[in-house]
């Protein structure tokens, strides 16, 4: 009875193989004891090629689903904002010394048409450098006019909120404008600089 | 634009696989300025780790041709995102073709190995043995020891033991890894069947000192291990001693207790070896080293003629074990329902996708006690990370087969809204002569032209002095103020007058009326110009709108089957991923049912043994 239990045990010591920090190892001299580890190598094999094969498979899904979702977007974005009267907004930040937006409101043509409000780690995302599309509208040619206000807190909590108007002349073509959030005109006080691409 | 991070540094900042140094590097580096609001739109999402719709920009803003400004960066970002998502075969397509000369020697050093060390976890031995191939030069201490052990590991798993063995047989490393090298190398060893070699190893990394708990717990192994091949071979006093060098709290320590308490029953001291056997009754149950003890000490107990305690010891064993194996029973079938793998996600917001999900909690329940080892091991956890993308995919196609009847929707609008305008557009044209206007303009200029040629004052006469003029005119024709009468004579002198003044006020304003009817002919023609473009792109929407509808048309009717089909085969790869997890979940309760059912055999036969030995002796007292 002795000798069964033990080989129960030190069969489960051997199965166990691989990496260093997760495995036994073997112990001593006879060719069953080889071949135990062999044949446990050997499952470790089949099963490490079963999931690879798997994972063959989820990464062709994820690629596939990736095209679509990125077919999908554009398709959506031409459906919903032909690029004739295409005008997208987008806010940034580039504000050096410590402040926090909190928020950001759009007025087209004297009808509000966004009022967000960021989150911690919206917020965060700005002020390392990304850029956050605010807004997308479809005008028609022609003179129109946008309000933006931002509302947010600089050092000492100190309470900020500063607007920007602009008119502009919507052509044929999509349009871009950037609403930039700097510090770099008036040092320390941040204020919005509105740039526009074509 | 605000000043973004360099290239480098959004590749540092892809997460866990490079080192806080890596990050301040990185960050001091000159900063770039952001260019193209669409690659700006793709960090936005990047910096708050949501790799997927971060992707999905990118990838949209590159077809667009929208990131010319950033092609090289944007695509080193998107090999990174796809690292973080998962996605490990296209980021290293990427990197292949760009890390080269795009980024600093020990950052892309880091990145092929962290690629080699996603590949041996998820199978892929040709490709992370590859990865580490494209290491080039060093990496720092800690990653240089890793990616040797790395290498080494995938030299194992591949049967290619020889090599391992050398290639870790002269590690000079000081730290920890030393330790573990001399580890794989026993397990190199035996496996290509120097198992005496093996055994010298074993009992040096039993006898080292440890100076970290991962250590404590490697030593731990290697003793065991030792102690039992000892054991088996029928040396119990010399196994004694390495199994009593294992810790007595720790995931060894029963089975250290087990093996101590067999080694003095090996040697006929049965008395003692109760004492780590009684030490493992108030343990864990489904420790298979206590699963044992249950048997070892009626066992000890008979063999120390305490053979009524034996028997009760027997079945106790007996009746602990058969509960046991029909509560693995019921958690196979658990298994087998599929149940068990939906509550690894319950609460998961299921908000992301790759590398960086991990389990914070296990669900509750008796599958997860039996399973704890199992769950813990990276086949497991790598293969629940893609259970888990799988559905995440699933959740995102069925999202957008909503969306698809709301474009259908929404284009049958457009169409509507073109359709009506057209008929009202078509009407006003006919109505509206363009061509005729521009032959009037012509004509009006060559008139303006003549006027100003012949200097043709009354031609730019408001209407009173024209009327004036031509009454003035008029009068002067009457015969009767031809009359040689100082009567006429006045008259006429009046008349002279009159014309005087009138012809000298029309030729004084003559310039200005010109420029003034010049301009206004120039507003003329350049609103005829408008109108003429207005027109052209009427013509040309009239032409091509048809064709955009039907282009759009037919991309949001491909939309469908395009979902569907591949929302089947995330479903059947969902499936088989289960199946996956459930087999070697499955199989792991199996092992541990079948041991319970080999000791419940060993335990019947035992009693049985008592029994017969009880009759027998009750037999022989009677005769």
């Amino acid at each position: 009875m002795t000798k069964t239990f033990i080989t129960i045990i030190a069969a489960t010591l051997l199965a166990l193989g691989g990496f260093a920090v997760a495995q036994d190892a073997a112990p001593i001299e006879s060719d069953a004891v080889t071949e135990a580890a062999r044949e446990a190598a050997a499952e470790e094999a089949r099963s490490r090629e079963a999931f690879r094969s798997l994972d063959e498979d989820v990464q062709t899904l994820k690629k596939e689903v990736l095209d679509l979702n990125r077919d999908l977007f554009l398709l959506e974005e031409e459906l919903l904002f032909p690029a004739n009267s295409q005008v997208a907004f987008f806010v940034s930040m580039d504000v050096g010394e410590y402040f926090e937006i909190d928020s950001v409101q759009l007025k087209i043509d004297g009808k509000e048409v966004a009022n967000y409000l960021y989150t911690a780690r919206e917020a965060d995302a700005l002020a390392r450098g990304g850029v956050h599309r605010l807004h997308m509208a479809n005008l028609k040619t022609g003179e129109h006019e946008f309000v933006a206000i931002f509302t947010g807190k600089g050092p000492h909590t100190r309470d900020y909120r500063r607007g920007a108007t602009t008119v502009f002349d919507k052509g044929i073509g999509a349009k871009y404008f950037e609403l930039e959030i700097t510090d770099r005109v008036k040092k320390q006080q941040p204020e919005f600089i509105v740039k526009e691409w074509e | 634009m605000p000043p973004g991070r360099s290239i480098l540094s959004k590749l540092a900042l892809l997460g866990l696989f490079l080192a806080p140094l890596a990050f301040a590097a990185e960050d001091a580096r000159e900063p770039v300025v952001i260019k193209d609001p669409q690659y700006g739109e793709v960090l936005y999402y990047f910096y708050q780790e949501d790799y997927f719709p971060a992707i999905v920009r990118l990838l949209a803003a590159r077809q667009q041709g929208q990131l010319d400004d950033h092609a090289e960066e944007a695509e080193l970002l998107l090999g990174g995102m796809y690292l973080s998502y998962g996605h490990h075969l296209e980021a290293a397509a990427i990197f292949e073709n760009l890390l080269a000369g795009n980024v600093a020697p020990e950052l892309r050093n880091r990145t092929w190995f962290f690629l080699a060390k996603i590949w041996y976890q998820r199978g892929y031995l040709d490709k992370a043995r590859e990865a580490l191939g494209f290491i080039d030069g060093d990496l720092p201490q800690n990653l240089r020891s890793e990616a040797s052990m790395l290498d080494a590991q995938i030299r194992i798993a591949a049967g290619d033991y020889d090599s391992a063995i050398a290639r870790l047989s002269d590690w000079d490393d000081p730290t920890e890894w030393a330790s573990y090298a001399r580890f794989n190398v026993g397990v190199a060893l035996v496996r290509s069947g120097r198992v005496s070699e093996a055994v010298a190893l074993l009992d040096e990394i039993g006898r080292m000192e440890p100076f970290s708990e991962e250590l404590a717990a490697l030593r731990d192994k290697a003793n065991l291990a030792l102690g039992y091949a000892l054991l088996q071979d029928g040396q119990p006093y010399a196994a004694k001693e390495p199994l009593q060098r294992v810790r007595l709290e720790g995931p060894f320590s029963n089975k250290a207790l087990l093996g101590v308490g067999w080694a003095d029953a090996e040697m006929n001291n049965y008395s003692r070896a109760l004492v780590p056997w009684m030490e493992l009754r108030g343990r864990d149950l489904l420790d298979p080293a206590v699963q044992e003890s249950m048997l070892a000490i009626p066992y000890a107990m008979s063999q120390l003629d305490s053979i009524s305690q034996a028997a009760d010891h027997y079945l106790n064993a007996i009746e602990a074990f058969y509960e046991e194996a029909n509560r693995i029973d019921q958690a196979i079938e658990r298994i087998e329902s599929g149940d068990f793998f939906e509550r690894f996600f319950e609460g998961d917001r299921l908000d992301s996708t790759g590398w960086y999900w991990s389990l914070e909690d296990l669900p509750r329940g008796p599958e997860t006690n039996y399973l704890y080892h199992l769950l813990a091991t990276n086949k497991f956890q790598e293969g629940l990370k893609n259970y888990r993308d799988l559905r995440y995919l699933l959740r995102n196609l069925d999202t957008w087969r909503d969306n698809v009847d709301v474009y259908d929707t929404m284009l049958d609008t457009q169409k509507q809204k073109y359709a009506r305008s057209l008929a009202y557009v078509e009407k006003s044209l006919l109505r509206t002569d363009l061509e005729d206007l521009v032959r009037q303009k012509l004509v009006l200029d060559a008139v303006l032209n003549n006027i100003q040629q012949s200097r043709d004052w009354l031609a730019l006469s408001t209407q009173s002095e024209f009327d004036l003029w031509t009454e003035i005119t008029k009068i002067e024709s009457n015969p009767a103020l031809q009359a040689d009468l100082d009567e006429a004579r006045e008259v006429r002198d009046k008349i002279d007058l009159l014309k005087g003044v009138l012809q000298w006020n029309l030729e004084r304003d003559f310039n200005e009326r010109l420029t003034g009817v010049a301009y206004e002919l120039q507003d003329t023609g350049a609103a005829l110009i408008e109108a003429q473009r207005a027109r052209r792109k009427i013509d040309d929407a009239m032409r091509t709108e048809p064709a955009r509808y039907a282009a759009l048309s037919k991309r949001v009717d491909g939309l469908s089957p395009r979902i569907d089909g591949i929302a089947m085969r995330v479903d059947e790869a969902l499936g088989r991923q289960r199946a996956f997890l459930q087999e070697i979940a499955i199989d792991e309760l199996q092992v541990q049912k079948e041991r319970l059912d080999v000791y419940m055999i060993q335990a019947r036969f035992a009693l049985a043994a008592i029994y017969d030995i009880a009759a027998t002796s009750e037999e022989e007292a009677s005769e």
